[in-house]
């Protein structure tokens, strides 16, 4: 396959300022079990080349799954005259940050291949975790574990020649109580299909469905026969999951640059995180540090090379409550005179990349749970999301959380159930005073977020330990 | 896959590795262009030819289901002795699985040649002209402007052969200048039918309005709705409470208020491929012919939709309602929702209204509540307060958290006007609508 990408490389060379190929595989294995009986085992493979093209400062993208020479020649004649399309409407130059020529190869370090574990062992641990929630009120429970391993082959007009494969592996379990004219949902490790990393098997042994299948179960019970969240302004601390979802939201998307260049102004939105504010901008308390990382380890939006052949990378985009960093793609770096982080995703070979987030990190603090909770006389602990909305700059949202258990006098008390919080993005940020351990640490994968026209769904991380937030708006919803 | 023959062609050569199991097969071939423009210039601008083939291979309630987007005879070999694997380790379903026999279908997508002939050229002039005269206003323009040639195989070993080809158009836009932002969108199969001027005036009139906009006090309102806002609610209510997995599973409104009468008599919602302004679906991802589903008729709550699967399991009727089988798990979803046309149109609407707000656009709708189909989302891109029969000036977006419920069975006005916009399967069909219960619950500062 690399000496076909290369020879339609050469084809395109002489007429491209600039043109890169991407070829992807991925095979993807996805089980699901409902109520202890199998529902679904689904295999699939998938593959295909993507070739963009730099023409006169303007871009074309065209992809094939038919790769034999003559229909790639084809695409690639179809790119070119897309871009010439583009030209039309054309106002200055695009050009890229430039980037060193990388040859290499990455492969997603991993114990026990997924591939290679029998499907009679995963179909089994489902079965018996949805077995086990299978109690009282819980008349539906759940399971999935979806597994991908992704080779990309990336070769460009730069001379980089860069081969990943990327193994991805995740799952989780889901109990729903259902009274009458009520529901009641609890998941675990994490909601929307649990957790994911770029791990192996290994990553579902530790998650220990089974150790937690009972106490989903009864969680979910007796969240149907709680009282809904109170109402008013108190202090709350979020668990690590739901905090994930508060940094993918309210900060991640609001720090890629393309959103703040206005390109996804008709979509998703723009971002209130404007050029003038760059280093120049309290995002937060001295408390709130956030990174993008896009090598730590295991983490969903771990990868050695974003899809523009540039290395991972570690990059602060909020030091200490200041705002000092974008997620950028080479196009929109050169426009800062800054260099690419390594920030532009592709989903697949027939999707462009775009600034996405890889794992967006919230850099742990020094208090023990205990401390983080025992300094609240009044409020909320508020964890695992259950609704998300926030504007189109990244400022007013409102997330609900499965569960909320009352802190009052700096214990845990009663749990509550259809909690919601509301909040202005860089208030609430400053109003966060405490972060616990990095011992409560993880990072989270969330498998779907969603970008871009047509649309793209990314992986990506977000390394959570608990916070407190100080005089938050919480609810419940109706 | 050239035409009909070529798509027998495939099922024939998938067949002769299946051997003596029974199948279910779906191929979805697109060749989609989509071009990208922001700030006044087309930044992205892509081209995608694909074709997914998905083979379900059953025997004795045990399925098998592998996906390729490779069709040559190693590939589907080899995927197929996978399924033939899947089947022997997996359990046994705990309903018994059923194939359809063949159906026979009474539409088909709508198909336009010169949607399928245009050409990246085409669609840069269209949106050149659009930017054009829209900076000429001092404004800047972005948006996605996409045609698609989209076909559709469903075959079966019973001898179902569903084959369907259609074209699409869909094109969206914001302006914006400072503050100032309007938004519109188009959805048709027939690229013919898109007036570029008509875009460009309905912009520039909304975005002339939407300026120096005001806060106003949160609270219960009285909200005409746009069609854009009211294809929003629907599918997510259509996603949340007529479901019929989610109905028979108890987790749906509809589990409890079948065949109640809860909103006004003026509020008709179908699944409906046959209205004239859908694009509509002509059958199922197993084959099933899709039909006029009533969700909601005369202000009665009937029913949800149905997939094959669900159907099966709970003994009901499929409405051919069934998704990919990736998707299967969730339930169904209506492809082509509908809401009656009222008697009124939109000038009467406004001015009727002594105090109210005119939304025309919302973002980030979300669930809060399935149960009680709780939505919340913001407004965006045109706000405007109506006061005495006029609207009279813009506001800033706000967060809504409504009961839909609440907020159907306070409509009073639906207007006559209907118009086609993005769903989460097919296109929607959804008039204005004026509510007297919509509750705004925090402001933004833009």
């Amino acid at each position: 396959m690399k000496e076909l990408l290369k020879n339609i490389l050469d084809y395109l060379e002489l007429k491209v300022s600039y043109a890169d190929l991407r070829f992807v595989q991925t095979e993807k294995e996805n089980i699901e079990v409902e109520n202890g009986i199998l529902s679904s085992y689904n295999v699939s493979t998938n593959r295909g080349v993507g070739i963009r093209v730099l023409v006169d400062g303007c871009w074309g993208f065209a992809a094939s799954n038919i790769l034999d020479k003559i229909s790639l020649l084809e695409t690639a004649t179809k790119a070119l005259g897309i871009a010439q399309a583009s030209a039309l409407t054309k106002k200055e130059e695009t050009m890229l940050a430039s980037e060193d020529k990388h040859i290499d190869t990455y492969i997603t370090p991993i114990t026990k291949n997924p591939f290679q574990v029998s499907p009679a062992e995963k179909i089994d641990l489902l079965v018996k975790a949805t077995k086990i929630m299978l109690k009282d009120k819980v008349k539906k429970s759940e399971g999935t574990f979806s597994f991908y391993k992704t080779h990309k082959m990336f070769i460009s007009t730069d001379g980089s020649e860069i081969e990943q494969t990327i193994f991805e592996s995740g799952g989780g379990i889901a109990a729903y109580a259902i009274g009458e004219g009520d529901f009641q949902k609890r998941s675990y490790p994490s909601s929307f299909g649990g957790d994911y990393a770029t791990r192996g098997y290994e990553f579902i042994e530790e998650m220990k469905l089974l150790e937690n299948a009972e106490r989903i179960s009864e969680e979910a019970n007796q969240l149907l026969v709680a009282p809904p969240a109170p109402e008013g302004i108190m202090d709350i601390v979020l668990g690590g999951s739901q905090l994930a979802l508060q940094v993918h939201e309210s900060c991640g998307h609001p720090v890629e640059l393309d959103r703040v260049l206005g390109k996804e102004i008709s979509y998703a939105g723009g971002s209130f995180l404007s050029l003038d504010k760059l280093n120049n901008f309290s995002y937060g308390s001295p408390e709130v540090t956030i990174v993008a990382d896009a090598a730590v380890p295991g983490g969903l939006g771990t990868f050695g090379y974003d899809d523009e052949g540039v290395p991972a990378t570690k990059n602060y985009l909020v030091n200490k409550g200041k705002f000092v960093g974008y997620l950028m793609s080479r196009e929109d770096a050169f426009k800062l005179g800054l260099k690419s982080n390594g920030a532009a995703r592709a989903e697949n070979w027939n999707r462009i990349p775009l600034v996405r987030m890889t794992n967006i990190n919230l850099l742990p603090g020094n208090l023990e749970l205990d401390e983080l909770i025992g300094d609240i006389k009044e409020g909320l602990y508020l964890d695992y999301n259950k609704s998300w909305s926030i504007d189109d700059k990244r400022l007013n949202f409102q997330f609900g959380t499965e569960i909320a258990r009352e802190i009052k006098n700096g214990k845990l008390g009663e749990i509550y159930k259809n909690a919601v919080y509301q909040g202005i993005t860089p208030e609430f940020w400053h109003s966060c005073d405490g972060i616990t351990h990095k011992k409560y640490w993880k990072v989270w994968g969330v498998p779907n977020c969603g970008k871009g026209q047509p649309s793209q769904a990314m992986h990506v991380g977000h390394g959570t330990s608990q916070a407190r937030f100080r005089k938050i708006k919480v609810g419940a919803s109706k | 896959m050239k035409d009909i023959n070529s798509g027998k062609e495939l099922i024939d050569k998938i067949k002769s590795f299946i051997q003596d199991y029974n199948f279910e097969i779906i191929a979805i071939e697109t060749k989609s262009e989509l071009t990208r423009f922001a700030e006044s210039y087309i930044h992205q601008n892509v081209a995608e030819s694909n074709l997914d083939l998905t083979v379900k291979v059953i025997n004795k309630d045990r399925i098998g289901v592998v996906e390729m987007n490779n069709i040559d005879d190693h590939t589907i070999s080899k995927n197929i002795e996978k399924a033939i694997e899947i089947i022997k380790i997996s359990p046994k379903l705990d309903y018994h699985y059923r194939l359809i026999t063949p159906q026979l279908y009474r539409i088909k997508s709508k198909f336009s040649e010169q949607t399928a002939n245009f050409t990246p050229i085409n669609r840069a002039q269209l949106i050149n002209q659009l930017i054009e005269e829209i900076n000429r206003r001092g404004y800047e323009a972005a948006g996605a402007f996409k045609t698609e040639v989209s076909t559709l195989l469903v075959a079966n070993s019973e001898g179902v052969f569903a084959f369907d080809r259609g074209t699409k158009v869909d094109f969206n836009c914001v302006i914006t200048r400072d503050n100032s932002t309007a938004h519109t969108s188009f959805i048709d199969s027939d690229i013919n039918n898109f007036n570029i001027n008509k875009v460009t005036d309905e912009l520039l009139e909304t975005a002339l309005k939407n300026v120096e906009q005001t806060e106003i006090n949160l609270g219960v309102y009285t909200v005409i709705l746009s069609p854009e806002a009211v294809s929003d609610i629907l599918n997510y209510t259509g996603y949340t409470a007529f479901n019929g997995k989610m109905i028979m599973e108890g987790k749906s409104f509809v589990s409890h208020n079948r065949s109640k009468k809860i909103f006004p008599e003026a509020i008709t919602v179908t699944d409906d491929p046959f209205d004239e302004l859908t694009l509509p679906i002509p059958f199922d991802l197993v084959g099933y012919p899709r039909e006029k589903i009533y969700l909601i008729k005369d202000g009665v709550v009937e029913d949800g939709v149905y997939d094959h699967l669900t159907a099966l399991k709970y003994n009901r009727k499929c409405t051919g309602n069934t998704l990919p089988p990736e998707h299967a798990s969730f339930g169904a979803l209506p492809f082509n929702l509908v809401m009656k046309e009222g008697d009124n149109s939109f000038e009467e609407m406004v001015s009727s209204t002594k105090r109210g707000i005119y939304i025309s656009r919302l973002h980030y709708v979300n669930i809060l509540n399935p149960m009680s189909v709780q939505l919340t989302g913001t407004t965006r891109d045109g706000t405007f307060l109506i006061e005495n029969g006029k609207m009279i000036r813009a506001i800033k977006n706000m967060r809504f958290n409504i009961s839909v419920i609440d907020m159907l069975k306070a409509v009073d006005m639906i207007s006559k006007e209907r118009q086609t916009k993005s769903g989460f399967v097919g296109p929607t069909v959804a008039p204005y609508l004026r509510t007297n219960n919509f509750t705004f619950s925090s402001k933004t500062k833009f």
